[in-house]
């Protein structure tokens, strides 16, 4: 029997066996792999998935930066990283399978034609000895000045054959025209299609279990609007201080950091109109379309702050302007907290009030949905005075999962109502370890598929939000220190709140 | 060990007791599903391996069925177990193990049926080669959604696929001899499209694991092909048409593993049900 040529493109034993979903074979080259990032979240990332068989079969890293280094002396060092902030056992036969296609390359990013024609040289020798078709990720893991030079050196020298995709880290400029340079620089070598804007938050599990809980439930898109929703609350709270990053932060700040992108990308997925599929461009359709709708909060409606000595878990810790770094005068902002506005349909007149802070009470990022309280309690009035209004309760982090706060009877005599919750707790329904969300997005980006980083005009939008807010910030000078690490903030943070009859919620 | 339980409202009493014990600590009850056990004398020790470390990957309330012989009547006990989820935080599933004597073994799904979990797919594990055409595999299958079995457990092979192909319109079945094959089944697929001139297939391993791959081939590819079978207590070499074909990558899947799979899939599967069908033939 001979065997046609339709037989040849259709397999019959491929059917019903598990898709292979292992990407095609490349070679990640990591700008500024000397930096923290590097060691504790990209190395125990590409750890984890060579540990689930999830890497590409053919598959290379090139660690590059300043620091003289060997490439011996950079396997070593990333293993310990491994070995130290890995969330698998550490297994010597995965690490050297994956420390067999480690290299390292020192480079000054200002003099690319010494260090491009070096890099190019080792990437040659490692296609070749690996089997790697010329497919590169680039991942810039660079300060925001040396990403032009890095950019043209990789865009000008385009590998033959193969993909290049490049992924960029946070920050992604500091207002709307670097951020327009910075994506005109991109845009002169590769497509949008090539570039992945990172923001580590998408990435996260319980992120993704937003989309799920909207669009694969059909109880609660029915109330997802002005109609049924009282205002949505959204906390990014961190009780860390700005743990050595001063030069970083002193520029950024909390609206930089944090409320620029994981903040107002929260936003968007909380408030987002059901896309017509999964694929990339759809989702991010719908996102952009809400950031779109989010009008400018007056003055009155954006509170910031600035931590002062304070005590966290029992110890004291130091103020902002104390910390090693740190202008003693700094009028950076640590907190910032705004009320916002979707202008569209669907949410017109619902409040979304959004905080973030360092040196808060506690580590604690929650989505918290409250409704309009039961028009007519045909209950006495003190029965149902431990009556709090229903509130969804989606935790991105920790305790990973979504309660529900509902009023329940009291047992015994008369009808005493209660709030009480119904707790779902992710990691109680599905015992599988929950991958790092850079596992996630660097798979993600080596399959191709860029859902979960950000797109162009997505950032665009952003930073429009952002500059108008910082832009009424140069008329005043608030007095900082205005809230005690250990704390939530300002107390004009609650008055945000207060005005409309409304409080944060409790913790 | 706690008083024998008599009766199924006892089980539920006792149950709904242990998740209120305020001395556990966390009460909070986290399911995915319901999966029963099914363990003749024979399998009593291999089962309660399994089991261990089950609970923890899927959160689910397990029913341990032990059929002797008598003349009525059950005997249960109830455990709950706690997994810790971080400071006061805790997730209790729940282990009932009865011991049904005479007409309860005879009629396991009158027992089984009040404390199947509402709404949450069934799953039912049965050790050993089922009794098919017994009225306590009849009921069983008729209650669950899957059925899991591990034909390398069974005698006599292949006929009893004969009778396993008459439940799969009633049941989604998975085998655990047959997750055991994957591996090489994807090795087999990438000789494609030599393999389709294929004749004979020689398997060193367990006989179900030979008939299984046997069957696949000539359910997959149409034709007939012979199978010859060496004796080995897992696959470690197939041949075909007397040339050894390469050993496929990866590691093998970690026994805990397989049936933890098997518990995600809820579909049936017609490239298995195929392959056992050619597999009698």
């Amino acid at each position: 029997m001979t065997v046609t040529e339709e037989q040849r493109q259709e397999n019959p034993l491929t059917v019903g066996l598990p898709l292979s979903r292992r990407p095609e074979p490349c070679a990640m080259v990591i700008f500024g792999a000397s930096g923290d990032l590097t060691k504790r979240k990209l190395f125990p990332a590409l750890y984890s998935l060579a540990v689930r068989e999830l890497l590409p079969e053919h598959f290379a890293v090139v660690g590059v930066a300043r620091t003289e280094e060997s490439d011996e002396a950079f396997r070593e060092r990333m293993k310990a990283a491994v070995q130290e902030f890995g969330r698998d056992e550490f297994r010597d036969d995965v690490w050297e399978r994956l420390a067999d296609g480690i290299r390292y390359v020192t480079a000054d990013f200002m003099d690319t034609e010494t260090f491009f024609s070096r890099a190019a040289k080792v990437l040659t020798a490692l296609d070749k000895e690996r089997g790697i078709p010329g497919n590169r990720i680039g991942y810039l893991a660079v300060p925001p000045d040396v990403i032009e030079p890095i950019v043209e050196g990789i865009g000008t020298r385009p590998s033959k054959g193969g993909w290049t995709r490049v992924i960029v880290e946070k920050p992604f400029g500091h207002d709307l025209a670097s951020a327009t340079e910075l994506n005109d620089v991109l845009h002169k070598y590769f497509e949008e299609s090539q570039i992945y804007r990172i923001d580590h938050y998408l990435g996260k599990e319980t992120v993704q279990n937003m989309l799920a809980l909207r669009f694969a439930n059909g109880i609660f898109e029915p109330l997802w609007n002005r109609l049924i929703i009282d205002h949505v609350q959204i906390t990014v709270a961190e009780s860390i201080g700005i743990e050595g990053r001063a030069g970083y932060y002193e520029k950024a700040g909390a609206i930089r950091d944090i409320f620029q992108n994981h903040l107002l990308q929260l936003v968007a997925l909380t408030a987002m109109e059901p896309p017509i599929d999964f694929t990339s461009d759809s989702v991010r359709n719908e996102k952009v379309k809400v950031l779109k709708s989010i009008s400018t909060p007056g003055p009155r409606d954006v509170v910031r702050g600035q931590y002062g000595r304070g005590y966290v878990e029992g110890e004291e810790v130091p103020g902002y302007r104390e910390e090693p770094g740190v202008d003693p005068n700094s009028m950076t902002e640590t907190y910032v907290a705004a009320k916002l506005f979707v202008d569209n349909w669907r949410w017109a007149g619902t409040p979304f009030y959004v905080r973030t802070g360092k040196r808060l009470a506690r580590r604690e990022t929650t989505i918290a949905i409250e409704f309009k309280k039961a028009p007519h309690p045909p209950f006495e009035e003190l029965a149902a005075e431990g009556l709090r209004p229903n509130v969804l309760l989606i935790n991105i982090q920790p305790d990973e999962g979504v309660s529900l706060a509902i009023g329940a009877k009291v047992p015994g005599q008369g009808l005493q109502i209660r709030t009480v919750h119904m707790d779902f707790l992710y990691g109680g329904a599905f015992r599988t370890d929950m991958p790092e969300a850079y596992e996630r997005l660097l798979l993600d980006c080596m399959r191709g598929d860029s859902t979960l980083f950000t797109r162009e005009d997505e950032v665009v939008e952003q930073w429009q939000l952002v500059d108008a807010i910082v832009a009424a910030w140069q008329r005043d000078r608030p007095s900082f220190p205005n809230y005690a690490a250990g704390t939530w903030g300002p107390p004009t943070a609650d008055e945000i709140l207060q005005r409309d009859g409304r409080a944060w919620r409790r913790h | 060990m706690a008083k024998t339980l008599t009766s199924v409202s006892e089980i539920e009493r006792k149950l709904a007791a242990l998740r209120l014990d305020e001395e556990r600590g966390a009460r909070q009850r986290t399911s995915v599903m319901t999966h029963i056990a099914w363990v003749p004398e024979e399998w009593v020790e291999a089962a309660e391996d399994v089991l261990t470390g089950l609970a923890e990957r899927h959160p689910s309330r397990t029913i341990v069925l032990f059929p002797l012989s008598g003349d009525g009547g059950l005997e249960g006990d109830v455990d709950v177990e706690l997994f810790g989820r971080g400071a006061g935080r805790g997730v209790c599933t729940d282990t009932i193990r009865i011991r049904l004597h005479g007409t309860s073994a005879a009629h396991p799904a009158s027992v089984v049926e009040p404390l199947l979990i509402p709404d949450l797919p069934v799953f039912l594990r049965w050790r050993g080669l089922p009794s098919f055409g017994d009225s306590a595999f009849e009921e069983l299958v008729d209650t669950v959604d899957r059925l899991i079995i591990d034909s390398t457990e069974w005698p006599g092979l292949p006929a009893p696929y004969g009778d396993l192909g008459k439940v799969f319109d009633r049941v989604a079945v998975s085998d655990i001899a047959w997750a055991r094959t994957s591996r090489w089944r994807s090795m087999l697929a990438s000789l494609w499209p030599q393999i389709a001139e294929l004749r004979k297939i020689k398997v060193t391993g367990t006989l179900a694991q030979a008939h299984l791959l046997a069957g696949w081939l000539r359910s997959r590819l149409e034709r007939k092909i012979e199978m010859e079978h060496e004796p080995a207590d897992k696959l470690v070499g197939v041949e075909l048409d007397g040339e050894p074909a390469p050993f496929p990558s990866g590691d093998p899947p970690r026994p805990a593993d397989l049936l933890s799979d098997e518990l995600d899939k809820l579909d049936r599967d017609p490239i298995y049900e195929g392959a056992v069908r050619a597999a009698v033939t």
